[in-house]
């Protein structure tokens, strides 16, 4: 492993750092430009047993309740590594990943930073593979349904510090996990540090991984995320991804679907404000036959923030029988907000259902006063607009708990931090128990001629 | 005191060109009136303009509503002292279901016509307003969807989402019916219905009408006159009300067309306005 740090040390200082296009809003540029010598990494966790209080108030306010397992890492050490015994019986393991290169070396040297996100990707992966500490390694045997998802938290809280955190997860043959991250800080001072984080995720025959992820940074944190997750036969992969916070956020995520009849899903919310830049780059990469993917993606964007979006479906040659969508709804509320959105599609094969959507769009004034004429103030307007706009990528949420903490979070996010007791959600999903249709009732299901009815001119 | 609705000498632009050239009305609650005229007269603006479209510039004249002077009033304010309009193409709005939406707006209507206050919060900005029980408000919903016969499957759904137009127009009335406004503006609420649809809307017209609801119904066809009987009808043509009456002037007015009412001089404009 060590080799393998220094062979990733040697990529990191000649590869050049990868730069953007000429007009692209310049997340990339900013990157090049990250005094990364000034972050220290390796700072070790000084909680000795004992969770610092935020972490542990934040332990109970966790996305998962009733977990089957948890990991806790904070700053560059996993402090908590448990699993359910029922789990370590079947032969689950949950480990930090150190631990892990110890243990399982035959695993670890095989799946880690090789075929999911080798190493050499790109300049940054490299940089991770030269300085990851802590992580966490899962490992489901054959067949083995983990029910209740583990959860896995990632804290910062020591300034100018660079954390390098891996998940390596490998599930065996017709197995399932659902495992939930959250990266949260809490740093004084506006010193930058850093989050470099790799998921790989790695499906094996018939097996499935739901794989919901937040990241509620703070303004003070930058992050470069890669996540990957390839497939067997018949595999499938659902990503959530839930995007709040950070300075600036470079992130990939991909499903490699090599296996025949394999399956990919991502969903994925945005909401930036203030200067926030965040890069996003999804690939659905169709290698297989009969393979499925959907790539959803809203966000919402105000204050002075910038959002590149580049979607790529790439129907590999022979990856015949291919079913792919992607989708990027962005809604801008401020004047200085920049969003840019660019889906593509490179089909090598001909037996193939692909296709993309993009748009960009502020809110509908009409939309608005409609809403006014209701008696709702514009403030209040504008919010509602917006829960509309997520409400139906929020229902492709597994998590009930995360769909609770997205609206509030967003809810938040537009009142200023200002919460008041009604601010709740207007939620579409709430549903009312119709009581019948009254005896009374006339369908409201007009027969649809009567548009034909247009009004005779004078 | 019964609510009046007081228009006098308004004039209005859209995108510079104007619309409205002096319009004046008096609509007063448990009147209807029905306003007619031809494609492009300025109905439909003077509906936005009385509820605070921005996209509308007022370039004179005055607008009052139970003793104020509502023209600088946010549409939102308007319809919190009970003005309503029920739009002739009503937005859809995906993602937010009927219920929520409509409780949120019965809540600000019943807080009434303040300015939602400031300063009682760090951000100085509006306090939010109680809000209705469920219970109470699913309660009040069922009484006015049994009242005007709307299904209950209607409450669930994303406002105006993929409603047909009969549905989104008998959508606006359940607001209407819920939100009990003093003065209602109905615009073109009948176009784009079939017969069936018309009768439907127009009995659930009927049976909010009453003493405390005043009604300007906006038409440019007879058809809808024959199940609401209005008790004054006014004619618009090229902004301004030209002629006003009774119930009967809609049926010359059927007979006739609107083509005999061009004033032969601008600024000798025909003016019956009672």
């Amino acid at each position: 492993m060590l080799q393998k740090r220094l062979q990733a040390w040697d990529f990191y200082e000649q590869a050049p750092f990868p730069l953007g296009r000429r007009g692209d809003l310049g997340t990339l540029r900013i990157f090049s430009n990250f005094k990364f010598q000034q972050l220290t990494p390796y700072v070790p966790s000084d909680a000795h047993d004992v969770l610092p209080p935020a972490i542990a108030q934040s332990l109970q306010e966790a996305l998962v309740d009733q977990r089957s397992g948890l990991s806790v890492q904070h700053n560059a050490s996993v402090v908590k590594a448990e699993l359910s015994e029922a789990l370590k019986q079947q032969g689950v393991i949950l480990t930090d990943l150190d631990s892990a290169v110890r243990d399982y070396p035959d695993l670890v040297q095989r799946y880690f930073m090789t075929d999911c996100v080798p190493f050499d990707s790109t300049k940054y992966t490299a940089l991770h593979a030269a300085f990851w500490s802590g992580g966490v390694f899962l490992y489901i045997p054959k067949g083995v349904d983990i029910e209740d998802p583990i959860l896995a938290q990632i804290w910062l809280d020591t300034p100018a510090s660079a954390v390098f955190a891996h998940t390596l997860i490998i599930a065996e043959d017709l197995s399932s996990v659902r495992y939930v991250e959250e990266h949260s800080s809490a740093i004084e001072g506006d010193q930058p540090s850093l989050l470099s984080s790799v998921v790989e995720v790695y499906v094996k025959n018939a097996a499935h991984v739901e794989f919901s992820n937040m990241q509620d940074l703070g303004q003070n944190v930058w992050t470069i995320t890669n996540k990957n997750a390839v497939h067997e036969k018949d595999g499938s992969t659902t990503w959530v991804l839930a995007d709040l916070g950070s300075h600036a956020m470079l992130s990939h995520i991909g499903v490699g679907l090599q296996g025949n009849g394999s399956a990919g899903e991502l969903v994925g919310v945005f909401f930036t404000d203030h200067d926030q830049r965040y890069s996003i780059n999804t690939l659905s990469n169709h290698v297989g036959t009969a393979t499925n993917a959907e790539t959803l993606v809203k966000g919402v964007l105000t204050g002075e923030s910038r959002v590149e979006f580049d979607g790529m479906i790439r129907v590999q040659p022979n990856a015949q029988q291919t079913a792919s969508f992607l989708s990027d709804h962005t809604l801008l509320l401020s004047d200085n907000c920049r969003a840019e959105s660019i889906p593509g599609l490179e089909i090598g094969a001909n037996q193939v259902s692909a296709s993309h959507g993009a748009t960009t769009g502020r809110i509908d004034d009409e939309q608005l006063f409609y809403l006014m004429v209701r008696g709702i103030a514009r403030e209040e307007a504008e919010r509602i607009i917006v829960q509309g706009f997520f409400e139906p990528v929020l229902q492709r949420i597994p998590l009930e708990n995360l769909r609770t903490r997205l609206r509030r979070s967003i809810v938040l996010r537009m009142s200023d931090g200002y919460e008041s007791e009604t601010d709740t959600w207007i939620d579409a999903q709430e549903r009312w128990e119709v009581e019948g249709v009254d005896e009374y009732a006339v369908s409201l299901d007009i027969p649809a001629k009567e548009e034909e009815i247009q009004l005779a001119e004078y | 005191m019964e609510s009046e609705l007081i228009i006098k000498n308004l004039h209005a632009n859209i995108e510079g060109k104007p619309i409205l050239r002096g319009v004046d009305l008096l609509v007063k609650q448990g009147q209807v009136h029905a306003l007619m005229g031809p494609n492009g007269s300025g109905k439909s603006t003077l509906a936005n303009v009385i509820m605070g479209n921005p996209k509308y510039e007022v370039t004179d004249g005055e607008i009052w509503f139970n003793g104020e002077n509502i023209l600088e009033y946010s549409p939102d304010r308007r319809a919190r002292m009970r003005l309503f309009l029920a739009f002739q193409y009503p937005m859809s709005i995906p993602g937010v279901s009927v219920a929520n939406f409509l409780r949120r707006s019965l809540e600000a209507v019943r807080e009434g016509n303040k300015p939602l206050e400031e300063g009682d919060n760090p951000t100085g900005k509006a306090t939010k307003r109680k809000s209705i029980p469920p219970g109470e408000f699913r309660k009040l919903m069922q009484e006015k969807m049994r009242l005007l016969k709307v299904d209950n499957s209607f409450i669930n759904r994303s406002i105006n989402d993929g409603f047909s137009g009969g549905e989104k127009k008998r959508a606006e009335i359940l607001q209407m019916a819920l939100l009990e406004p003093e003065i209602a503006l109905m615009d073109e609420t009948d176009s784009g219905l079939d017969i069936d649809a018309l009768k439907i809307v127009s009995e659930s017209v009927n049976a909010l009408r009453g003493p405390n609801l005043g009604i300007l119904l906006i038409t440019h066809y007879q058809r809808i006159l024959d199940y609401i009987t209005p008790d004054f009808v006014h004619v618009m043509y090229d902004g301004r009300i030209v002629l006003s009456g009774g119930p009967e002037l809609a049926h010359e007015l059927e007979a006739k067309g609107y083509e005999w009412l061009k004033p032969s001089d601008e600024e000798n404009g025909v003016m019956v306005n009672g």
